[in-house]
């Protein structure tokens, strides 16, 4: 008895040796800047003001100045705007390539992975091979409608269309996870209710539309929720295309806190509007886990 | 009886033709949207390969040259490649030493804080970059961190450790438990049967999550751009100094962007079944 409690103290020990390192570095270099973001988000501090670091005069300034700031409301207008529709975008190409690929033999095994190319690209590669499509100089896109005796002035420097050439590439880079996600989902529907449908006559589109999709459907929810959130990080592709303009047009939240925090060196306001990002995050986020999809809902399923 | 069974054949040899002409077009259809869908990638590869008198033309007809190549390894590009390199190891090998056991420990060991745990991961993978740059931007300024690799090898822990320990967990949720209590029972201690029976089986798992990791940090423009300036300067980062200070240069662009994307591309489709996990951090099952 007392050798079996000395073997669990024993064990105990060994799987905090094992755990701790990871948890104090995560503390240390997650929980820890997130504190000092809140922190910073309080005070004026700035390039030009070292000394504001803790002036905690009036700690909501930057939070009240966010409210007034057209930029800043203008930013997340934009950032809605760019996160629907190329969220919808890339769902709905996503979902129809997986249906068109869904199947078991080489070839499409072969095209499945291929079509995965532009999400494994770094970023910033995509970014660059848009740059090469939107510059009417280089643009093979371009040239050809030239040909065609159709001139198209740049598309990323005409703020009628900047954000939508933006939400192509963001689609074109993006719509291979919702396809990837899909078909995983695709393959593990069970065989009987289909093959049942299909023996008692129902059309393609029936069996699509009350036995498949039922199906795919949280999938689908979680794929959106998913690009939702990593669409509000999107940066290299406006760095890149457009540099936030022309004016202010394609200048999203993430991108105006970028601006503020390193180009001016505004780092309080900065600091406040990543705060605001990071609530929108919180909370879609927790949404997704209400979807029932964190690792323990499943374990416990 | 019969001829509800001579029915069934009829149909279904109906059924059998249409299913064979709808897999001809169907094997058309999808070749030609993958062409369509990859030829933008495709574009800025041909253009490497191009001389750089005929960059501007539409022509697919030319005499591929390495001059842009060539051009690229006199010039200070290596630097940044060697520090992409640099980095992507360095941070790749940091978090599998710490997360590793720490993934373990968290498969096999139900604590009470074990969700909070999981959750915070959870958190950190979905948290905005911008959120960790500018309190990393000004500790790295005070602690002379900025502009060095071992700076932004500890700034990529922040989702490479996250990427570990998620990912990790699921292969080793595969590794009966059995294997291990048996080992224990022979007196072999937790950290010595760890080390001899539970790695070996997770070796190749082990290997996706590396690859993961490195290219996740590879791929990574963002805290680049904002924690470096000449010293520890990344290769996307210097793909886009080309695009601003040598924006005409545009071979030598294309050339470095196919460099720099090659392996990724390569590394990828080798652990395309793991994309999901990583990607969702284990989020969503495969």
């Amino acid at each position: 008895m007392k050798g079996k409690t000395n073997w669990r103290s024993q064990q105990r020990n060994a799987w905090l040796a094992g755990l701790m390192p990871s948890i104090i570095l995560l503390v240390v270099i997650t929980l820890l800047p997130a504190m000092a973001l809140v922190i910073t988000s309080l005070t004026p501090l700035s390039l030009t003001n070292p000394q504001e670091t803790f002036n905690f005069s009036d700690p909501l300034i930057n939070y009240r100045q966010l409210l007034e700031d057209p930029r800043f409301l203008n930013s997340i207008i934009t950032q809605i705007k760019l996160s629907l529709v190329s969220v919808l975008f890339q769902v709905i190409i996503g979902l129809g390539l997986a249906l068109l690929l869904n199947g078991t033999s080489a070839w499409l095994h072969t095209a499945r992975t291929l079509f995965l190319i532009p999400m494994v690209l770094p970023p910033i590669i995509v970014a660059l091979i848009w740059k090469i499509i939107y510059t009417p100089d280089i643009s093979p896109l371009h040239q050809v409608l030239e040909l065609w005796g159709i001139t198209l002035n740049s598309l990323i420097a005409n703020p009628a269309t900047a954000l939508w050439a933006i939400a192509v590439a963001d689609i074109w880079q993006w719509f291979p996870f919702t396809m990837l996600m899909v078909l995983a989902a695709l393959q593990m529907i069970p065989r009987d209710p289909l093959e049942a449908a299909s023996l008692d006559g129902a059309s393609a589109r029936n069996i699509f539309r009350y036995i498949v999709l039922p199906y795919i459907k949280p999938v689908l929810v979680v794929c959106a929720l998913f690009r939702l959130i990593d669409s509000f990080k999107a940066f290299p592709l406006i760095y890149i295309l457009t540099d936030g303009g022309p004016g202010t047009v394609t200048e999203v939240t993430n991108y105006y806190g970028f601006i503020q925090a390193f180009n001016f060196s505004y780092w309080g306001y900065g600091s406040a509007i990543a705060v605001v990002i990071l609530v929108g995050v919180f909370v879609l986020s927790y949404i997704i886990g209400k979807a029932g999809w964190s690792d323990e809902r499943k374990a416990s399923a | 009886m019969s001829e509800k069974l001579a029915l069934e054949h009829v149909s279904g040899n109906v059924r059998r033709r249409k299913h064979f002409r709808l897999r001809g077009s169907r094997e058309v259809a999808t070749w030609l949207l993958l062409l369509a869908v990859l030829s933008p990638f495709l574009w800025m590869v041909l253009m490497a390969f191009r001389p750089a008198i005929e960059v501007f033309d539409l022509t697919l007809w030319f005499t591929p040259t390495l001059d842009a190549f060539r051009a690229l390894w006199q010039g200070n590009f290596l630097h940044s490649f060697g520090n992409s390199l640099l980095v992507s190891t360095l941070s790749t090998g940091l978090s599998l030493v710490i997360g590793v056991p720490a993934a373990w420990v968290l498969t096999r060991w139900q604590f009470p804080g074990r969700r909070y745990v999981a959750l915070w991961i959870l958190v950190t993978r979905m948290a905005p970059p911008i959120a960790f740059t500018i309190p990393f931007y000004l500790a790295w300024r005070w602690l002379g961190l900025q502009d060095t690799v071992i700076g932004l090898a500890i700034v990529y822990l922040t989702f490479t450790l996250a990427i570990v320990i998620w990912l990790m967990q699921t292969f080793f949720a595969a590794v009966p438990p059995a294997l291990e209590e048996a080992a224990w029972l022979d007196g072999c201690s937790i950290w010595r049967t760890f080390w001899t029976i539970t790695l070996p089986l997770v070796a190749p798992g082990l290997a996706a999550t590396a690859i993961l990791c490195f290219i996740f940090s590879w791929n990574d423009f963002f805290y680049a751009l904002i924690l470096t300036r000449t010293q520890a300067v990344t290769a996307p980062v210097a793909i886009v100094n080309f695009l601003q200070y040598e924006g005409w240069e545009w071979s030598k662009i294309a050339a470095s962007g196919t460099l720099v994307m090659l392996p990724v591309v390569a590394f990828t489709l080798l652990v395309r079944r793991y994309l999901v996990h990583g990607l969702t951090a284990g989020g969503l099952k495969d």
